[in-house]
């Protein structure tokens, strides 16, 4: 196995578009560590990021914030701007794992792990977030739900990788919140996960709003029918139970250990309603 | 240098290691191995469990999870290198209040509370929760451990008991110190240099016969040696109950279970370890299997032995006076079936150990509850007399039944027989997982009947017992339920009956209450259900039909010393403040949240049931005035050496730090059995009591005292005093016996028990330990969920030799009993890891009360009972009972309760 350390994002393409088949890239390690053991397979290249300037960084821009594909979880919490703009990105991040995980992962690499139950990802999807790319051709920015395309499987080229998650400023009267299912209190993989961002008009009610469902399908579905059941609401029942039962309809999970179908969906429904109501708490306090 | 490596300088408290290591290796292997720094542990190689915490620049993360090239540069801090007041402050907490159990996980848990504590000096609960929310424990349940962190400034009660005070102390685990400074030698600790590495080549079929290609080719190629059934030399079948082994260690044509070793793998562990084995040759021809009791016994279903015809392994039954009829002419009588789940140990330490020779005996330092019958196992497989095999125990990482069972012991020894050499073998978490007994899986039903003033009438109850693919202990379940199943409870008329049926899936054996607490989810439902129907309040029930002194159980045993109705009596006060809460709550709730008060009883034989189970315990004195305890009696946590030492010093009138322990090893320590059944303090115990007090009657001879207050070591032998005269006995130059000893007793106890007939009429037991918890517990409606709120356990231990210890087991078994209701259940080939198999985090374990009731047993040394199972049997049924209580849902049938299945009762009871 090779062991690369490079310098510059140019170095982590060229070397990416030189590996093998089995290239990967480190950042916490927290997903490639454990596949490497239980699967036992030994990687031709692992290219860590960990070195390379600003790979580490939570930067403020004009319209947003940019997240270095190497920043652990643990620093979106520490960081208290992004807290206070983005409240359930942040949850969502430290939700994964243990405490320990969360000094080590990345979302970024929670959504190059393609996982349907990631945590991050349904909350980065309601949160409209940005994946910009880099690779052998130059950078290109595509909306997060692009990247993941069923258990373990990405959209990325040869050569690519995820430099950052954009986060956009949300604007005025703005909330979000992410509400996960797991039989234990801590440290376990999302039964159910979802996700919701929504912003209200000047008069309180919601005049936009997105959904988006973990663990409910072979990728996190953005349930656009759902958020249509609650914008122009005040989040009155008949919205809330609208939205449940659209949650639960636009759902496909699939049955195992953790849950029955039945089960997921309607679980999806709840959480979609629970989620939404702190959201719209927030945003009401924004 | 290795192809792949690259030199690596890792700052480790300040001091810079220059290595060399492949830059992916995992920073726990590289700490450990290179760097000797043990206290770091392998629990489970996927940032599951948190046993590998240490702090990188000053922040907690999972060595496992780090691949060496990125601790380069940063600060590494671990238990053994850290050397400041916080962290002595810590590990005295840790002592004084009994966090540590077993200690594995004990490091882990320090560096989490070390991290926090540099922030936030005096935290929270809330705030230990946050931090220690990545660390698994599962002896303590976590409680002493929160304590521990919470209470860190509070000055610690001296405990340094006068002579004959020890018993009743709650004296400081006297072998504590290794584990809260990362010092205790468990089974992957002891590396001497140049020890070979061995891998078990295991089965990848539930069931399979299979053919092994040129395996020494393959070996010879690869520079490693492949060692298979062939290559065993004594008798290739071991098991745990004479008569019934059935095992081999290495299999033979066949495999029977997922994971089943076919051979082993022997060579340099820079070697063995990246071993892709894969590629071994082995032709697999997969045949028809089975996983679950039901199909196991059907009459298609693959036959596993072919003298166990049905795949039954074994049946046990109770029959008294005429349960049938007594139903059919009861007032209220109530019915149910019940599922339970494999359940997995899930201790934090995998299966370890290392074999050497030393001249031509086999040494085996793993870890075990039960030495001389891995002595007397391992010898057989490998064809060696006994006293060729020594077995010392490594410290054990948990063990609650599964280390009862031979491991790694004859694999490693026929490994070191072959090549000479000292070898060790570390099971992965996943192999601990597919290899080791689990809890049965039963299939129950019952019947109970009462009068219209609530006392029971009668009771039938059948269970078939998943036992896997190999005896085991399965045996023991299919005796201990029927005895137990009435529950500690007049019961008049009764027919319990039971089956251990084998199936593809893991063996499953012993695992804290031998099916126990399976039965007491029926049988205490059904009470449940009974106390409605008569319109009595459920305590009251319990304390209407509970068994009382001079009562005669099911087996028509005469009790004595039943201390049930002090334990319900003294849980009725939070019983009716609970039921007051939770009305209250519930009355003014507009959400999806509810809750419930529920309530169960237990009792517990102590010892094998109805067969011998001696102990023998052996004290000397050097000519120096040196105390020497051997005590044989394996302590896996629950404070076995620290109990036996408190007896012993009493009954000898010796203060007890003028005790050395020595043992537990073969070689040196008479056979005190096995840590099971609950045994050690009441069996072993009793034997201490027994030999301190041959041991005072030596000494008093040689002096012409009438009696004495107490006795203490002095320079070339002992102070004797009585009242306000002393005597000096000289040992110093007085002639020693064989071990070196001036003095030297030895004594031994058996319980006085009887083979059960065939209606299971008998005295199986000398001594039963009792108690009742209540379990408050709030629901979440809309998504089934159930947050356990507290519970209360009030425990009869017939006198608590060292209450601190007790309670550290009514809090672990609590922890346990929580997981077998709520979360845990082991699918075959499913969840062989700890992120797919949940155990309760610091965060699910609620409140606890104990309480310990003193009635004493006449049997018991000084009056104690067994406590280690009784524990956790009535944690699940309580909470059941508390679920009901809160939903309504009486149809609760199968644990555990997870989610959607609450959720689907709910929506069928709607």
């Amino acid at each position: 196995m090779r062991y690369e350390r490079p310098a510059t994002i140019e170095d982590v393409t060229a070397l990416l578009a030189s590996g093998g088949e089995k290239s990967f890239v480190l950042a916490g390690g927290t997903d490639l560590l454990v596949r490497m053991k239980n699967d036992a397979f030994e990687a031709d290249l692992i290219v860590d990021i960990k070195a390379i300037e600003g790979m580490s960084d939570v930067t403020r821009t004009a319209d947003g914030f940019e997240i270095g594909a190497a920043v652990p979880c643990a620093a979106l919490g520490e960081n208290a701007e992004l807290s206070r703009v983005w409240p359930g990105v942040v949850e969502a991040a430290n939700l994964i794992g243990s405490t320990q995980i969360q000094g080590r992962c990345t979302i970024s690499g929670n959504l190059c792990n393609a996982s349907p139950a990631a945590d991050s990802v349904p909350a980065m999807v309601a949160a409209g977030a940005l994946a910009r790319i880099a690779g052998p051709d130059g950078r290109r920015t595509v909306p997060v739900q692009d990247i993941p395309q069923g258990p373990g499987k990405t959209s990325l080229r040869k050569g690519e990788f995820i430099e950052a998650i954009v986060l956009p400023d949300p604007g005025p009267r703005s909330g979000d919140a992410y509400l996960r299912f797991i039989p234990r209190t801590e440290m376990d993989i999302a039964v159910v996960g979802v996700g919701v961002q929504l912003t209200l008009a000047e008069d309180g009610s919601i005049a936009s709003a997105r959904v988006a469902l973990g663990a409910v399908g072979p990728k996190v579905i953005e349930a656009t029918e759902a958020a249509e059941t609650i914008i122009g609401t005040r989040l009155d029942q008949p919205a809330l139970d609208a939205l449940a039962a659209v949650c639960s309809e636009v759902s496909t999970p699939i049955a195992d250990k953790r849950g029955t179908v039945d089960f997921r969906k309607q679980v999806v429904g709840v959480l979609a309603a629970r989620a939404a109501k702190i959201a719209y708490q927030r945003a009401g306090e924004d | 240098m290795k192809d792949g490596t690259a030199p690596v300088t890792l700052r480790v408290a300040g001091r810079e290691h220059a290595i060399t290591s492949a830059p992916g290796r995992r920073l726990s292997e590289v700490l450990r191995e290179e760097l000797g720094l043990r206290s770091v542990k392998i629990g489970c190689d996927a940032g599951d469990c948190g046993a590998c915490t240490i702090l990188v620049d000053g922040v907690q993360h999972c060595a496992c999870l780090m691949p060496v090239a990125q601790a380069a540069g940063a600060e590494i801090e671990t238990l053994e290198t850290l050397d400041d007041p916080l962290v002595a402050q810590l590990k005295a907490s840790f002592l004084d209040h009994g966090a540590a159990q077993c200690g594995i996980c004990t490091p882990g848990v320090m560096m989490a509370a070390v991290e926090l504590l540099r922030e936030t000096p005096a935290p929270s609960e809330a705030q230990v929760h946050e931090a220690l929310g990545g660390v698994l424990c599962r002896c303590t349940g976590y409680r002493k451990i929160i304590e521990a962190i919470c209470a860190l400034d509070t000055p610690a009660v001296e405990t340094r008991p006068e002579a004959g005070q020890a018993v009743g102390a709650p004296v400081r685990r006297v072998d504590g110190r290794a584990k809260v400074d990362g010092t205790e030698v468990y089974g992957a600790d002891h590396v001497p240099l140049g020890t070979l590495l061995v891998r078990a080549v295991r089965s990848p079929h539930f069931h399979a016969d299979f053919e092994l290609g040129d395996v020494s080719t393959w070996g010879a190629r690869r520079d490693v040696i492949v060692l298979t059934a062939r290559d065993v030399p004594g008798e290739n079948r071991f098991g745990t109950i004479p008569g019934l082994e059935d095992q081999p260690a290495i299999a033979e044509a066949r495999v029977r279970y997922l994971g089943e070793p076919v051979a082993l793998v022997v060579g340099a562990p820079d070697v063995v370890e990246p071993l892709d084995l894969g590629t071994f040759p082995v032709e697999w021809h997969p045949l028809g299997h089975s996983l679950t009791e039901a199909e196991g016994a059907a009459d298609d279903a693959p036959q596993l032995h072919d003298h166990r015809p049905g795949n039954t392994l074994i049946r046990g039954r109770v029959i008294s006076g005429r349960p049938e009829e007594a139903l059919a002419g009861s007032r209220h009588v109530a019915r149910g079936r019940f599922e339970t789940s494999y359940v997995e140990h899930a201790y934090i330490e995998p299966e370890a150990g290392i074999a050497w020779l030393d001249d031509d005996t086999l040494v085996i330092q793993a870890c075990t509850q039960a030495p001389v019958l891995d002595r007397d196992e391992t010898a057989k497989v490998l064809g060696l007399p006994k006293d060729k095999v020594r077995i010392i125990p490594a410290a054990s990482g948990g063990g609650f039944g599964a280390k009862l069972d031979l491991s790694v012991q004859p694999l490693i020894g026929l490994a070191t027989l072959a090549t000479g050499q000292p070898c060790r073998m570390v099971w992965s978490r996943s192999e601990s997982m597919l290899a080791s007994t689990k809890r049965h899986p039963g299939t129950m039903e019952a019947e109970i009947g009462c009068g219209a003033d609530g006392r029971i009438t009668g009771m039938t109850f059948h269970g078939d017992f998943n036992t896997g693919a190999y005896a085991s202990w399965g045996p023991t379940v299919a005796m201990r339920v029927p005895v137990h199943a009435s529950g500690p409870y007049r019961t008049a008329n009764f027919r319990a009956t039971a089956r251990a049926v084998h199936s593809n899936g893991p063996s499953s054996g012993a695992f804290r209450g031998f099916g126990v607490p399976q039965a007491a989810i029926a049988q205490e439902s059904l009470y449940d259900d009974l106390a409605r129907a008569a319109g009595i309040d459920r305590l009251a029930f319990r304390r209407l039909n509970a068994l009382r002194d001079g009562d005669r159980t099911t087996c028509g045993q005469e009790l004595h010393g039943v201390g049930l109705g002090a334990c319900l009596d003294a849980l009725a006060e939070h019983w009716h403040r609970a039921t007051h809460e939770a009305a209250e709550f519930n009355a003014g709730a507009t959400g999806a949240l509810r809750r419930g008060i529920g309530i169960a009883s237990c009792w517990y034989g102590c010892g094998n049931t109805g067969l011998p189970n001696p102990s023998t315990i052996r004290i000397g004195i050097t000519p120096a005035g040196q105390v020497m305890l051997h005590q044989g009696a394996t302590d896996i946590g629950q404070g076995a050496n620290t109990v036996i030492t408190q007896i012993a010093a009493d009954a000898a009138g010796l203060p007890l730090d003028a005790l050395t322990l020595v043992g537990p090893d073969t070689a040196l320590t008479p056979d005190c059995g096995k840590t099971s059944a609950s045994r050690q303090t009441y069996v072993t115990g009793k034997a201490a009591e027994a030999a301190g007090r041959a041991l005072r009657a030596e000494i008093m001879r040689r002096t012409n005292l009438p009696d004495c207050d107490a006795i203490e070591p002095v320079e070339g032998g002992l102070r004797v005093r009585h009242g306000a005269q002393v005597q000096d006995v000289a040992l110093s130059g007085t002639q020693t016996d064989e071990l070196g000893y001036a003095i030297r007793v030895e004594e031994t106890y058996d319980p006085p028990t009887t083979a059960l007939d065939a209606d299971g009429q008998g005295t199986p037991y000398a001594v039963y330990g009792y108690g009742a918890q209540i379990a408050e517990v709030e629901v979440d409606l809309d998504l089934g969920t159930t947050r356990v709120l507290h519970m209360i356990a009030a425990h009869d231990v017939g006198r608590a030799i060292n209450p601190q210890l007790c309670v550290g087991q009514i809090e672990g078994g609590i922890a346990q009993g929580l997981g077998l209701a709520l979360m845990e259940e082991f699918l075959p080939g499913r969840t062989e890891n700890l992120h797919d198999y949940l155990i309760p985090t610091i965060g699910d374990m609620p409140k606890v009360t104990s309480i310990l009731i003193e009635t004493p047993d006449p049997e018991g040394p000084m009056g104690a009972k067994g406590l280690g199972e009784h524990v956790l049997i009535p944690t699940a049924p309580a909470i059941l009972n508390a679920i009901r209580d809160a939903t309504g849902v009486a149809a609760l049938n199968k644990v555990p309760v997870l989610p959607h299945r609450l959720r689907a009762a709910i929506r069928g009871h709607a």
